[in-house]
Order: C-alpha cells, then structure tokens, then sequence
C-alpha cells in the first residue's frame, strides 16, 4: 500500500511544492522544492510575490516531481495551503491545486497552513504530544492539541515575532537582506554591543504584544550615534523579545505539563530562541525539540505531509468549493488524526 | 522563616507556606532563569518584585481584598505576604450556589473598578488567580501587574477574566459577567463602564475572533 501526496505552498513569500509518500506506514518526504521571492527593497509586496510565484509554479512542480521520480499521474491526491496567509499568494496556489485536481481527476486536499508546520515538526522528530511554540513572520502562538484540535494557549495580540525583528531590521536601515549567511541581521548586529538597554516587556496573562517593544526600539535607534549603541537596541530587543515568547512558554509548560516542547515556524532557525527555549524546558524536565532549517521556513513538504494525514483521513474538498482564507485560525480546523 | 514547606511552583517564582512572626505567611521567590542574559535576569526580578510589592500594599491600603504585604526584599527578589485559606475560583465555581456566584461576580467587579480607578492593572486576572475565603473573592498573584492610565490594560484584564471563565466553566461565563459588570459600574459610574464594555469587545475581536470582526465588517458594507 503507497499513498503519494503533492503539496502546494503559496502562503507568503515562498512557493513550494513538496511530495510525501506513506509506503507500509512509513511516511518519506520524496520531495521539497520551493523558489522564495526576495524583495529588492521594502517587505513583502503581495502582488509582487504573487507575480513571482505565478512565473515560477510551473519550474518548481517539474522540478519537484523530477526529484521524485513520480509521474503526476502516480500522484493520490493534491493538497493545498488555503489559508492563512496573503490574499494574492494563496490564490497562485490554490488556482495551481485546483487545476491539477480537476484536469487529473485527483482529490483537492485543503491544509490549513499554521497545522501544517506543527505535523511537519511532529513528524521529523516522532512527537505525539508536545507542546507547541510556533512562530514565524506571520505568526506567534503556543498551543496543544486537545479534543481532535490545536488548542491556542497564548499568542500575539499584534504583530508576530518574526515581524517585529524583519521590521525593526528593515527600519533601522539594516535590511533587506534580512538573512545573511542563515544569520537574522538583528543577531548579526546584536553581537556589536554589550549593554541592556531597559525595553517595554508586555506580557498580558498568556498573550504577547510586541508592537509598544518596536516603537520603543526605533525610538532608540534614532538616537544610536555609533555601531556599539546601534547593537546595544539590537541585543536588547532581541532579549526582551525572545524572553517574553520563553516566558509564555514556560507558562504553558507549567500548566499543561507536557514532556515536550517543539519550537516551529519560521523563526525556528534563530539560534538563540532556541537555546533559550532548551534551557527552559530543562527547568521543567521536559525535552526540547526544533525543526531542521530545510522545513522551518515555508515549503512544500509540510503541505504535501499534512495533506496525506488529511487525506487518509477522508479530508477533501470540491475544487469549486476550495477558497483561500487569509485569516484561517490554528484553532479552527478540526484534525481527524489528532487524539481525542 | 525557619522551615520552609514548598507550597506551590509556578513558572516564574516558588511559593513557601512559612510562618511569619507568628502569621500564617506566603514567602514568593522569584527564581533565576538561565534563558535570561544574567543581568536581564537580575533586572527582571528585581523589577517584578518590586512592582508587585507596590501594587500589593497600595491595594490593601485601599480596602481592597488581596494578600497583606508583610515584608519585601526586592536585592533578592522575594516578598512575604498573607496566607489567605480557601480555594481557588478556577477550582470550584461551577460547585457554587448560584447566588453565591452573583455575589463573588459582584465583588469582585467592584474590587476591579476600584483598581482601576486608581491606576492599576493586574495583568493577568483570571479565576485561578481569584481564591474564595468565606463566600468573598481575594485577588492573589500580582506578579504581571503594573500601573497605567491606558483603557487598553484595564479591558485587557477583564477580558482575561472572561475567557479564563470561557475556558473553564462555558455555561456560567453570562451570569458571571453581568454581575461582574453591575460590580464595576458601582464604583466606576455609568459612562466608564460603558467605555471599558467597549473596549472589552474591540479586544475580543482582534486575534483569536477574527473571523468574527470579517463578519461585522461584511454586514456593515451591506448597508453602504
């Protein structure tokens, strides 16, 4: 028995399209292709990116069925990143999706984008019940799962993590590039100085508000006169930023009593989140858990990979009924495979 | 503070049920996290401590019904304050005589009206953090609170109140509220509250209620 799913990801400033097969209950990512859109100034342009993915859909599936050796018509069915995410991104995707399903005949699989990259940490480090810190430029929350559902403990009442740093970089004047050499430009520059410099801490209950630490953090860039007070509000708001984030975890940790903490999501790559976030589930006896670079930012195994539990599962929609939802919640989607 | 029995473990502080000079007393430690930078951690805490402490002793100054602070030592980051016997809200409203409910509701609106008036929020005030000691609600565990003069903080304050009631007990969360809300309508007047009900529901609709605002904003574009 193989079962062979194909994943679309367009959620953002990454298409990608990713290939997972279950082949005697043991799934195997046969492919994970993906072409990110940078911008030459600025963040994101939704049309901009969407032009982007439009010109490169078609490379990227041949590529990605290529590597898998695998005809489209080997395929079982399509899934696709429906939400949430940017208006004119997700409809390149889902218009893709919609065509390989209908002109092939396959079954559409929607996949709810946040839930895809927790399956996809649970799967690359055979989890079955942690607790989940996802963050990423789109978004910040930790959640459990709970009565066939993710359940949102805590999250952003703003902007998302991954945000405030891309924001701040890009303000300050210190990017885009935002990355450079897999490192984020705040890290880079964090290393210049070596003073705290005391930043608004916002912690309400469970939930995080990062928008009062941005303005406060501007504000001292502003008044930076040289490369060491510059990296001084790079290191300080990266602290307070990475703390609020550990704390709300610790939070949770303590409440739920999970043994695990999986760290998701596009943010999953800073170095530092992750040893701090090590560090406290130590406090707490429980095992830390991250996700390897390949599958923290958006790709297309993720999709492909949650779109063959959904699938098996009996999750299918008709291609004229498959909307995008940009503002598709975590805890909206009801999971089949996901314990009582 | 001879002997030390650990009477509960947070995530930010260990609880000690000692005896303090005689009083039945609770020493909070705020212990050190090796994810913070060392000398973050030492500001945090110290930060923590003493703002709890303020806000602590300018409430019971004020009448209301949270812990008396005893002693305080911000250098090493604890407090000492009463031990109030009974239990928490989160652990038995649904147990409680529907007028018992009403009343605790009632009080407990009033006690957050009178904070807020004078400027202070707690930051994380939910029914875990409320114990019931003789049929009266005691407000505990000020550890995120602060003083401000933003609506914002007030409304965020009870709307944590109202989805931890959400969460725990779904079918009493009206009852709950519209006694809490007549609470603190006594003490903050009929305009405030009304401003703080408002704010309350923005609050609602961002984040976690998003696909309830996309609807508001759906039926309002009908009638342009």
């Amino acid at each position: 028995m193989k079962t062979i799913v194909l994943g679309v990801e367009s959620t953002s400033h990454t298409f990608g399209i990713g290939m997972a097969c279950l082949e005697n209950n043991e799934p195997v990512i046969l492919a994970n292709e993906r072409s990110v859109y940078v911008p030459e100034r600025g963040g994101i342009h939704p049309r901009e990116a969407s032009l982007h993915h439009m010109r490169e859909a078609p490379i990227v599936l041949k590529k990605a069925l290529d590597k898998a050796g695998v005809g489209i018509e080997d395929v079982d069915a399509i899934a696709v990143a429906l939400g949430p995410g940017l208006g004119p991104c997700l409809r390149v995707g889902a218009t893709l999706a919609r065509f390989l399903a209908s002109y092939y005949s396959k079954p559409l699989v929607p996949v709810n984008h946040a839930v895809a990259h927790v399956e996809i940490g649970k799967l690359v480090n055979k989890l079955h019940d942690p607790l989940i810190v996802y963050v990423s430029g789109g978004n910040t929350l930790i959640a459990i799962q709970k009565m066939k559902r993710y359940r949102v403990l805590g999250e952003t009442l703003d902007i998302p993590l991954g945000n405030l740093l891309d924001t701040f970089a890009r303000e300050a004047g210190l990017a885009p590039p935002y990355i450079v050499e897999g490192r984020h430009q705040v890290d880079i520059c964090a290393d210049w100085g070596d003073e705290f410099i005391d930043l608004p801490y916002t912690v309400k209950g469970n939930d995080l508000s990062f928008s009062g630490l941005l303005t406060a953090a501007l504000k001292m860039v502003r008044k930076a006169r040289d490369r060491r007070q510059l990296g001084n509000v790079c290191l300080s708001i990266r602290e307070t930023a990475f703390n609020m984030l550990v704390e709300v975890a610790e939070r949770a940790l303590a409440l739920t009593r999970k043994k695990e903490v999986l760290l998701t999501g596009g943010v999953a790559a800073n170095v530092y989140l992750n040893s701090k976030l090590d560090s406290m589930a130590r406090l707490h006896d429980a095992a830390f858990y991250t996700i390897p670079r390949e599958y923290a930012g958006d790709n297309g195994a993720m999709i492909a990979w949650t779109g063959l539990l959904a699938y098996l599962h009996g999750v299918v929609v008709e291609p004229e009924k498959a909307f995008v939802r940009q503002r598709w919640r975590i805890d909206e989607v009801d999971l089949p495979w996901l314990p009582e | 503070m001879a002997s030390r029995v650990v009477y509960a473990r947070g995530a930010e502080a260990v609880l000690y049920r000692i005896d303090y000079m005689g009083l039945p007393a609770i020493l909070k430690i705020r212990v050190s996290k090796t994810y913070r930078h060392p000398v973050y951690d030492r500001l945090f805490r110290y930060r923590r401590t003493v703002v709890e402490g303020r806000v602590l002793s300018h409430l019971y100054l004020l009448g209301l019904r949270v812990p008396a602070l005893y002693f305080i030592d911000p250098d090493n980051y604890y407090l000492v304050m009463e031990y109030i016997e009974g239990l928490r809200l989160s652990d038995h409203l649904d147990r409680l005589p529907v007028n018992t409910i009403e009343s605790i509701a009632y009080d407990l609106g009033r006690q957050a009206g009178i904070m807020h008036s004078n400027t202070v929020y707690h930051g994380d005030f939910t029914v875990a953090n409320v114990i019931v000691k003789d049929d009266k609600p005691y407000i505990i565990d000020f550890g995120l609170s602060g003083y401000s003069r933003d609506l914002e903080e007030y409304a965020i304050d009870i709307h944590l109140l109202m989805r931890s009631i959400e969460a725990l007990y779904p079918s009493h969360v009206k009852l709950f509220m519209e006694s809490f809300w007549s609470g603190y309508k006594s003490v903050v007047g009929e305009a405030k509250c009304r401003e703080t009900m408002d704010r309350v529901r923005d609050v609602r609709l961002r984040g976690r209620y998003i696909e309830e605002r996309l609807r508001r904003k759906i039926k309002r574009e009908r009638y342009m």
